[in-house]
């Protein structure tokens, strides 16, 4: 822990935008889309990237489906037979945990995003 | 939720990113930097990675790091990207000279900021060639970069400068192309090609004067045949206008000359001066004056036939009468008339009429199909022939007798019902409807729960088991109503003739 917190104060005292391998960090990227197709091309997608440059990735976890309902009638006045519509909405979402440093994380999930995937990435101390 | 581990990332210490599509992706920005950028959208700054986003964009979020407004774009000239902008609402030369090449309007408004390069962000997409796609019809706003002399290493992490990624190189080496230039230049060629004579055949179909051409003598020059064509070409013109020199006549016949005469040319030119002169004084219509020539003319023509009296000298004459008795014409002429003068007196004539009347056997005896055919659809509906059945018996035999009736047998007819209707008088399609729902009772009634309590769904279904019974014997009975009314109708009437009138039906 000493050293963490050793490399952590390290890392905020260098200034520039100097890359080295040695700074690892925790990141977790969480992509969320509507399309599974899109999400899991860019699931694997990064997996693969991440593989390519030896980096301990786990994942992708699988969070549950949230489905958004919106159940309303079809009819633009209330008369007829009581005929309802609905509509769902389905997000996806899946977490990877990879353990490298933030720059080459940057590379990896600048290249490869499909439309429609919304990609966060939370970076902490290892 | 006791004696969790610590999670992989702790969320008070750690700074979250999101990925989003940049806002000012125009030229004045680094041209290698992508759409996308990493943007800080969690609140707590005491922590940061410095080696994350650019150390610029990071400076402008942390300068007021509690509002909500922290990264958003600043106003009135700060940051490089106002930097250069014009006085006034004049635009820089180039910059208006670029508008109007877009074909966007020059009013003062630099449209160019408006503009977003096509970068290639989406890695995963793949080209798929495909063969019917015309590139000369492209139109101008597409661009071609040609990109076959890049290399990229597969060692794509460094590159020799810092900070540049070797996947970004990629758009700065291809150079733009013109489109055409992409497509094989043969095939533009071929295309361009208006000129199709090079793919004419040695080997020459007929050309258009091949007649004139086969009429010349051989060693004879191709002037003459133009010459020629040009001639005839413009006898055809001449010919049908009134004025007609004998210049133009000589025209063809010097040319004509050229070659070997031959009888029939001589011919030609005397027909040809006989109309040309003849159309010099009449033009298209014939006159009356020229009645008589044209006689003669016919006269001459068909000599070979024999026709005598071709023109008509004061009546008017069939052809029939200007045959002679020898010829089987005449014959024929002679034979139609008589069956004409048979035909025509033959109404005058008394006549044997011949009664032919029909045998009386064959009238009167009926036949199926005319039997049928007296038949009309409004009391006989078409319907399935089938073999009559047996007489059903409308009465079922008493099954259990009462004690005590001696007499009561198949003949007793009971009472039954609100309309007190006889019970098996009516029809039995009632019966089959009343089984049926019995049948629907009796089956559903079956999975009675045999456990005391019963859960939750084996009472749903029990209900809706019910609640289904209870639709269709609801069914049923509209039905049943409705035919009871006809029945009721019907009863009324038979009662009303034959049974006292103190039985009171409904």
């Amino acid at each position: 822990m000493a050293a963490a917190v050793g490399y952590g104060a390290m890392k905020q005292t260098k200034l520039g935008v100097e890359e080295s391998h040695d700074q690892l960090n925790r990141i977790r990227i969480t992509l969320s889309s509507r399309d599974v197709k899109n999400l899991e091309k860019v699931c694997a997608d990064l997996v693969k990237g991440a593989k390519d440059k030896q980096l301990r990735i786990k994942g992708p976890v699988r969070i549950p489906t949230k489905v958004l309902n919106i159940t309303t009638r079809k009819s633009p006045c209330g008369e007829g037979t009581n005929t309802w519509d609905r509509f769902e909405f389905r997000i996806h979402k899946r977490v990877l945990d990879l353990i490298s440093s933030p720059d080459v994380v940057k590379q990896i999930t600048s290249i490869n995003i499909e439309p429609g995937v919304e990609v966060e990435v939370t970076i902490a101390d290892v | 939720m006791g004696g969790r581990k610590k999670g992989f990332i702790d969320k008070k210490r750690s700074a979250t990113y999101t990925l989003v599509a940049r806002d000012s992706a125009s030229s004045s920005s680094n041209p290698l930097s992508t759409d996308r950028v990493f943007v800080r959208t969690d609140n707590h700054h005491e922590y940061s990675v410095p080696g994350f986003i650019d150390s610029d964009e990071e400076q402008y979020n942390r300068d007021d790091e509690s509002s909500i407004f922290a990264d958003a774009v600043e106003d009135a000239g700060v940051g490089p990207r106002y930097a250069e902008r014009g006085s006034g609402s004049g635009l820089p030369e180039d910059v208006r000279k670029e508008i109007l090449e877009l074909g966007l309007p020059d009013d003062g408004y630099n449209y160019l900021t408006h503009l977003r390069d096509i970068r290639n962000e989406g890695a995963g997409s793949a080209y798929y060639d495909n063969p019917r796609a015309r590139f000369d019809l492209v139109p101008l706003d597409v661009k071609a970069y040609d990109a076959s002399r890049v290399r990229v290493s597969s060692d794509a992490v460094k590159e020799e400068e810092p900070g540049v990624e070797s996947i970004y190189n990629v758009a700065s080496k291809s150079a733009p192309v013109r489109v055409q230039k992409v497509v094989d230049p043969d095939v533009t060629r071929l295309l361009d090609d208006s000129d199709l004579s090079r793919f004419g055949s040695d080997v020459e179909d007929l050309e258009e004067d091949f007649v004139l051409v086969a009429n010349q003598p051989e060693g004879e020059e191709e002037e003459n045949e133009d010459v020629h064509v040009k001639k005839v070409s413009s006898d055809v013109e001449i010919r049908y206008e009134s004025a007609s020199d004998d210049d133009v006549d000589d025209g063809p016949e010097d040319s004509a000359q050229q070659r070997v005469r031959r009888p029939l040319d001589e011919e030609f030119d005397e027909a040809f001066k006989e109309y040309i002169s003849s159309e010099e004084d009449e033009g298209p219509t014939f006159g009356d004056d020229n009645q008589e020539e044209l006689a003669e003319k016919l006269k001459d023509a068909l000599k070979e036939f024999h026709i005598e009296d071709a023109v008509q000298e004061e009546k008017y004459k069939v052809p029939a009468d200007s045959v002679t008795e020898d010829q089987e014409s005449a014959q024929i002429i002679r034979k139609c008339t008589e069956y004409a003068q048979n035909y025509l007196n033959e109404s005058e004539d008394e006549k044997e009429v011949l009664l032919v009347s029909e045998s009386s056997d064959e009238s009167e005896a009926w036949d199926c199909e005319t039997i049928i055919s007296t038949y009309s659809n409004l009391e006989n509906h078409p319907a399935k022939i089938g073999a009559p059945g047996k007489p059903k018996s409308l009465l079922p035999p008493k099954s259990i007798p009462f004690p005590g009736d001696v007499g009561v047998g198949n003949d007793v007819i009971t009472l039954r019902g609100k309309e007190m209707l006889p019970v098996n008088y009516l029809p039995q399609r009632k019966r089959i409807m009343e089984g049926l729902v019995r049948e629907k009772l009796g089956s559903v009634e079956k999975p009675k729960k045999v456990v005391g309590e019963e859960s939750k769904e084996e009472k749903k279904e029990r209900k809706a088991a019910l609640k289904n019974e209870r639709r269709e014997a609801r069914k049923a009975k509209k039905e049943l109503k409705g035919l009871y009314k006809s029945e009721t109708q019907r009863a009324h009437k038979a009662v009303a003739v034959t049974g006292p009138s103190s039985v009171h039906l409904m």
